[in-house]
């Protein structure tokens, strides 16, 4: 428990890291427009349906824009704001190069997400004299060199590292040590702890809890009854307690996977629907294989074109990782479910994965067929690998307007920013 | 200047020490000799890599080309 104030971490955190990055692309290419001094926004594209606001300028931000709201709401808001459209190959570009300049300041980072990363600066007195003073060295070489801003916070706890980094944006060093809690973190409302959004806030406001301070105060038994284990965790983080360790890699163990798509128009037709459904499940399925596990759950949810959502699984006789089986199960699981209404979004996740060396089959299982099935995935796997993605389709997809992959984020997958610490 | 960022065809020698020299390129069907190089630098905005030369033509004309490595790529970026 000692050993833990006696940690320096630091949080690094690019500020609005997808438009920044952008406009200094940009700029490199000649524009004489800095996206970031202008209301601007990087967006999705309204036709394919996904035209919901990723990331914007601190212009844009002081007309009310937020992230994750759909353009037309954001245009209401501020008609000439400018959008840009994601490019992720640049966004990896720029998180790799990140990464290598703090890389040099400690070995111990763990890249949190694209944009972001802890690193443990414990015991580093002898390479650097003050860690604050690091901060800033690190700070103003990723601006020189790489031309965006970051925010670094310093703390004792990867928590408090990261409330710090939060406190004031953009291009900021911020300390947030345990001494400095009742002055610097109490007094923030709620919403800013870390793990507490809008639905944990709704319910600590009817429990009277309007800031952090709040929160720390508050009889941690009371808050276990209402908010169970989850109440002890915020409690904790409002004390600024956290004894996570800084891991190399963020990986966590694997307990399911999925991938889902927002379709460019409504479907009303089981054919189409089983065909994006098979697109889905072409990615799962490599995932799944590629990760060496096979799953025993199969789960297939739809948002309507009014936004509800519903969802259905079914636990099958024996774990799988093949193609066919999990589009079989996904169609029968759609079929039941469905009940005829338009659909804007189709999701496939399978779960109760296990390893794919060793499980049970079942008793009315064919084996000649399953290492057919088999030995057909692994070959459309080899050939995907070695001729990209789409080198080898299926003839479904001929003439119609649907992608035969989908689901994922870009060519290259990066962390996705996990709830765990 | 005025800001081009175009690409370009180039001829240059690459020395057996690392160095890059930039010898001639075309730009709009005029072939450029390069005369002198004032300033060469490295930038690495946005993490693209590019080699950057200020160069001075007939002695009064600065323009500006640049080699970006990850593409093999030369532009005209400023003339």
């Amino acid at each position: 428990m000692n050993n833990n104030n006696h940690r320096i971490i630091m949080h690094i955190d690019a500020n609005s890291a997808y438009l920044s990055w952008q406009a200094i692309s940009n700029l490199q290419c000649g524009s004489n427009v800095d996206l970031r001094t202008i209301p601007a926004a990087v967006a999705g594209n309204p036709k394919k349906r996904n035209g919901i606001i990723l990331a914007k300028s601190i212009p844009a931000k002081q007309q009310g824009i937020c992230t994750g709201e759909p353009i037309f709401q954001a245009r209401l808001k501020c008609p000439e704001l400018i959008l840009v459209p994601p490019n992720f190959p640049v966004y990896m570009r720029c998180s790799h190069a990140m990464f290598k300049i703090i890389k040099e300041f400690s070995p111990l980072v763990e890249r949190y997400s694209i944009d972001e990363c802890f690193i443990d600066f414990t015991n580093m007195s002898t390479r650097f004299e003050d860690p604050v003073k690091a901060a800033y060295s690190l700070k103003e070489r990723i601006k020189q060199e790489l031309g965006f801003t970051v925010n670094v916070g310093i703390s004792t706890n990867k928590l408090l590292a990261k409330m710090a980094g939060d406190l004031k944006k953009p291009d900021r060093v911020h300390t947030l040590f345990p001494s400095e809690i009742p002055q610097k973190m109490h007094p923030l409302p709620v919403d800013k702890l870390f793990m507490v959004g809008r639905k944990t806030t709704a319910k600590l406001t009817r429990l009277g809890i309007k800031t952090i301070g709040d929160l720390a105060t508050y009889d941690v038994k009371s808050l276990q009854y209402k908010l169970k284990y989850f109440g002890l965790l915020i409690h904790e983080y409002a004390n600024g307690i956290d004894h996570s360790p800084v891991r190399p890699s963020n990986r966590f163990e694997m307990k399911g996977l999925g991938n889902s798509t927002t379709i460019p128009f409504d479907i009303t037709d089981n054919k189409t629907a089983h065909i994006v459904l098979l697109s889905l499940i072409e990615t799962v399925g490599m995932r799944l294989r590629q990760a060496g596990m096979c799953s025993q759950v199969i789960e297939v949810s739809i948002r309507y074109s009014d936004f509800t959502h519903y969802s259905h699984q079914n636990k099958i006789d024996h774990p799988t990782h093949c193609t066919h089986t999990l589009y079989e199960e996904a169609k029968n699981l759609f079929n039941q479910a469905w009940k005829g209404d338009p659909i804007r979004h189709l999701g496939v996740r399978v779960a109760d994965l296990c390893s794919e060396q060793y499980f049970q089959l079942s008793l009315f299982d064919d084996i000649t067929q399953l290492n057919k099935l088999d030995q057909i995935d692994q070959t459309v796997d080899d050939i995907r690998k070695k001729f990209g993605s789409y080198a080898i389709t299926r003839a479904s997809y001929l003439h119609t307007r649907l992608k035969p992959l989908s689901g994922g984020i870009g060519e290259e997958g990066y962390p996705v920013m996990s709830s765990q610490l | 200047m005025k800001v081009l960022n175009e690409p370009i065809d180039m001829v240059a020698i690459f020395e057996k020490t690392g160095k890059i020299k930039p010898f001639k390129f075309k730009y709009d069907d005029i072939t450029v000799s390069i005369q002198q190089v004032q300033k060469i630098y490295e930038e690495k905005l946005a993490g693209n890599r590019r080699i950057c030369f200020v160069c001075l033509h007939n002695g009064a004309h600065l323009y500006e080309i640049k080699y970006e490595v990850d593409t093999c790529t030369w532009y005209l970026f400023k003339k």
